[in-house]
């Protein structure tokens, strides 16, 4: 099982070498089966770079869901592994909330029903069984490799934040510290971080760690030409990547 | 690096397709260079012509006995190939192809482009160009903007340099500068950029002794991470400034929550303006605002801003803006208050803005200016000077001017008004003070300068 967690930490070139290994090693397989990365690979590369993500495994079976769900605790998420499927909501590829045995089972099948309609031709390399995360502020951390400037990162808001309002702030990377804040403190949306109305402040010390993290890996591991951590749940204390893509090339 | 000198300072000038025919590009440029204070020798090229403006005309550049240290290349584009060839045997290191017709035109002339590259390689030819306006200089006069100076001003040595990738850009902003009275040190439009672009001119410029200000005009540049090293460089040593035209792409229009759709190029370029400690100019007028306050004063050590004016609504709607701008308005210590307060009439207003109403005087301006400047309580001024007050006389000009040099902090005048006070402008400005005529450019202005004091150096 993917626990998810991981120790923050701020390391050396050496070091972050090391830990670049890692999330290569990841990147080198799916490109060698000549495919995007799958979602729990996706999320296995950025708990390899240090942020956090729900607790998940991968389950074959309703058997082995189960299982898995009993192990990271309920309630838990649903949802299907298919390099044929890049938007598992429109199909009926993700199902949240299931609260016990029964419920996993039934949303197991349902997933499994749901797909074989819609996209028969759909390959089905499992179903991610995911410990649900704790609603908080969203946040989203991209990174895009551009054309002319190489790597960059992005920070916003989730929601309307970000769809309507466009409140979004871009790098260069690396980037250090000091910019990641600056980043934050650009965001129109910046006062929600800070906590609000009695709302405790956010954890933005993690935030830029894993802004940092990402800017290394963009900077690092020039085979990923997208990332994106969308949304992010941004905690008191601490955060959570609760869906990660990645787009190779 | 190879020093670009020899296309600012040559010892000598040959104008390829130089023509005496009313209109022709080359003919102008070869008056503009006659006319202006060029010093070197001067050839003119042409298999048609013995003389042309009194000089000797050469049939090809080859027959040219002496060294040529650039060449200017004024013909056909199916013709500069062999012409350029030609520079190459003769070994002239620097030319300008103000020619057209190449990448510009389609396939045919980016074939014509490939075969120009190639042969400057060849013979280690450095060119600006093609499709170009080329130099201005006026410091050795150098001068290819083959538009004739009655209708392009063109501006005095100054410390402000351009960089343009557009030739109308670079034409209207000559002209504007000369018309502002903002000098220059360089401009140069570099048109298609077949081989000197805008990274190897920053690190030029980075160490131009006569630049001070470098300003950018960019519609996109063809290596990033090599104009962002150029640019941090040349930021270190010298304010750079930049206007990025072409904002506006399809990709940003998508409403889609998903990085790459998102980022839009403009985005990118901020990012990158950012990482290479440019300050970015919004608009066009920015751009000009900028180039004159980056060469009148120096950058704010942080954006506390005094505000002293004569008329209390243009003191409101300047401080109003200052909030838009990231300028902490911050009231008088009371320090400052008790020195100002014994000197002053009661009924004058001591918050910040200082209001020294109708009443004012000169020397009332100087003492408010002094006392608050004095000590680390603000970083930079913005003085409205109105000249509705009777008690008001040029000599204000002296008094302000004289605060300014006492108190080593930057000053931008606010001067509103119509004939009378545009008449005033130009005297404030040969004492070094900036003038912007409106509240909202002086407080822009203040902010570059503010801007310009965050970025290391």
């Amino acid at each position: 099982m993917y626990h998810g967690l991981c120790i923050r930490y701020h390391v050396s070139r050496p070091e972050l070498q090391n830990i670049m290994e890692k999330a290569r090693e990841i990147v080198n397989k799916a490109l060698s089966l000549k495919r995007p990365l799958l979602e729990p690979e996706a999320k296995a590369l950025i708990n390899s770079i240090g942020i956090t993500t729900p607790s998940f495994d991968i389950a074959n079976d309703s058997e082995e869901a189960v299982e898995i769900a009993k192990s990271i605790g309920y309630p838990v998420v649903l949802k299907v592994i298919s390099p044929d499927i890049i938007h598992k909501t429109d199909v009926g590829g993700i199902i949240l909330g299931a609260k016990n045995e029964k419920q996993v089972r039934r949303d197991y099948s349902k997933i499994i029903e749901n797909i074989k309609r819609k996209i028969p031709e759909a390959k089905i390399e499992g179903v991610l069984i995911e410990r649900l995360a704790t609603p908080s502020l969203e946040v989203i951390i991209g990174g895009l490799r551009d054309s002319q400037f190489g790597p960059t990162i992005m920070l916003g808001l989730g929601g309307i934040f970000t769809e309507i309002l466009k409140d979004l702030s871009f790098r260069l990377t690396p980037v250090t510290k000091g910019e990641t804040f600056g980043m934050m403190e650009e965001l129109k949306g910046c006062p929600l971080l800070n906590g609000y109305r009695g709302s405790k402040p956010l954890d933005k010390e993690s935030l830029s760690d894993a802004m940092v993290s990402i800017s290394n890996l963009m900077t690092e591991v020039e085979e990923i030409k997208e990332i994106d951590l969308n949304p992010v749940f941004l905690y008191p204390k601490g955060l959570t990547a609760v869906d990660a893509r990645v787009i190779l090339g | 690096m190879f020093d670009l000198t020899g296309f600012f300072n040559p010892e000598s000038v040959a104008v390829i397709g130089a023509s005496e025919k009313p209109g022709k590009l080359s003919g102008i440029i070869l008056q503009n260079l006659l006319k202006a204070c060029y010093k070197g020798n001067l050839y003119p090229i042409n298999p048609s012509y013995k003389e042309i403006f009194g000089l000797k005309c050469f049939p090809s550049i080859t027959e040219i006995p002496e060294r040529v240290s650039l060449a200017i290349i004024v013909i056909p584009a199916p013709k500069v190939p062999k012409v350029l060839q030609e520079c190459g045997e003769k070994r002239i290191g620097s030319v300008i192809i103000v020619s057209s017709g190449f990448r510009e035109t389609g396939k045919d002339g980016a074939q014509l482009e490939k075969e120009i590259k190639d042969i400057g390689k060849k013979y280690g030819i450095r060119i600006i160009g093609p499709n170009c306006m080329g130099i201005y200089d006026p410091n050795s006069c150098i001068d290819t903007f083959f538009i004739p100076p009655e209708r392009m001003g063109r501006p005095c040595s100054g410390e402000v340099a351009i960089l343009s990738q557009s030739g109308s850009f670079a034409v209207t902003f000559l002209d504007i500068l000369a018309y502002e009275g903002v000098g220059v040190s360089k401009i140069v439009n570099y048109g298609n950029s077949v081989d000197i672009g805008e990274s190897e001119l920053l690190r030029y410029l980075a160490d131009d002794e006569k630049t001070k200000v470098v300003a950018l005009y960019i519609e996109s540049v063809d290596d990033g991470r090599g104009f962002v090293e150029a640019s941090s460089y040349c930021s270190k040593r010298k304010a750079v400034v930049a206007f990025k035209a072409g904002k506006r792409e399809a990709g940003i229009a998508a409403a889609r929550s998903h990085t790459g759709a998102m980022a839009g190029k403009y985005e990118i370029y901020k990012a990158a303006f950012r990482k290479a400690g440019i300050v970015e100019a919004e608009t066009y007028g920015e751009l000009l605002d900028a180039c004159k306050i980056f060469s009148f004063q120096k950058p704010a050590k942080g954006n506390r801003v005094l505000i002293v004016t004569d008329g209390g609504g243009i003191g409101v709607a300047i401080a109003d803006l200052c909030g838009d701008y990231d300028l902490d308005v911050v009231g008088l210590s009371s320090d400052i208050k008790d020195r100002i307060k014994k000197k002053l009439p009661p009924f004058y207003s001591l918050n910040n803005p200082i209001d020294l109403t109708g009443s004012a005087t000169d020397d009332e301006y100087g003492l408010v200016i002094k006392e608050a400047l004095k000590g680390d309580h603000y970083d930079l001024a913005i003085v409205t000077a109105l000249w509705g007050p009777p008690a008001l006389s040029d000599r204000l000009i002296d008094v302000i001017a004289e605060a300014a040099e006492v108190t080593g902090k930057p000053i931008i005048i606010c001067s509103i008004g119509g004939k009378f006070t545009m008449s005033r402008k130009g005297l404030f400005e040969k004492k070094g003070l900036p003038v912007f005529p409106s509240p909202e450019r002086s407080v822009k202005a203040a902010s570059l300068l503010v801007k310009r004091g965050m970025i290391k150096t």
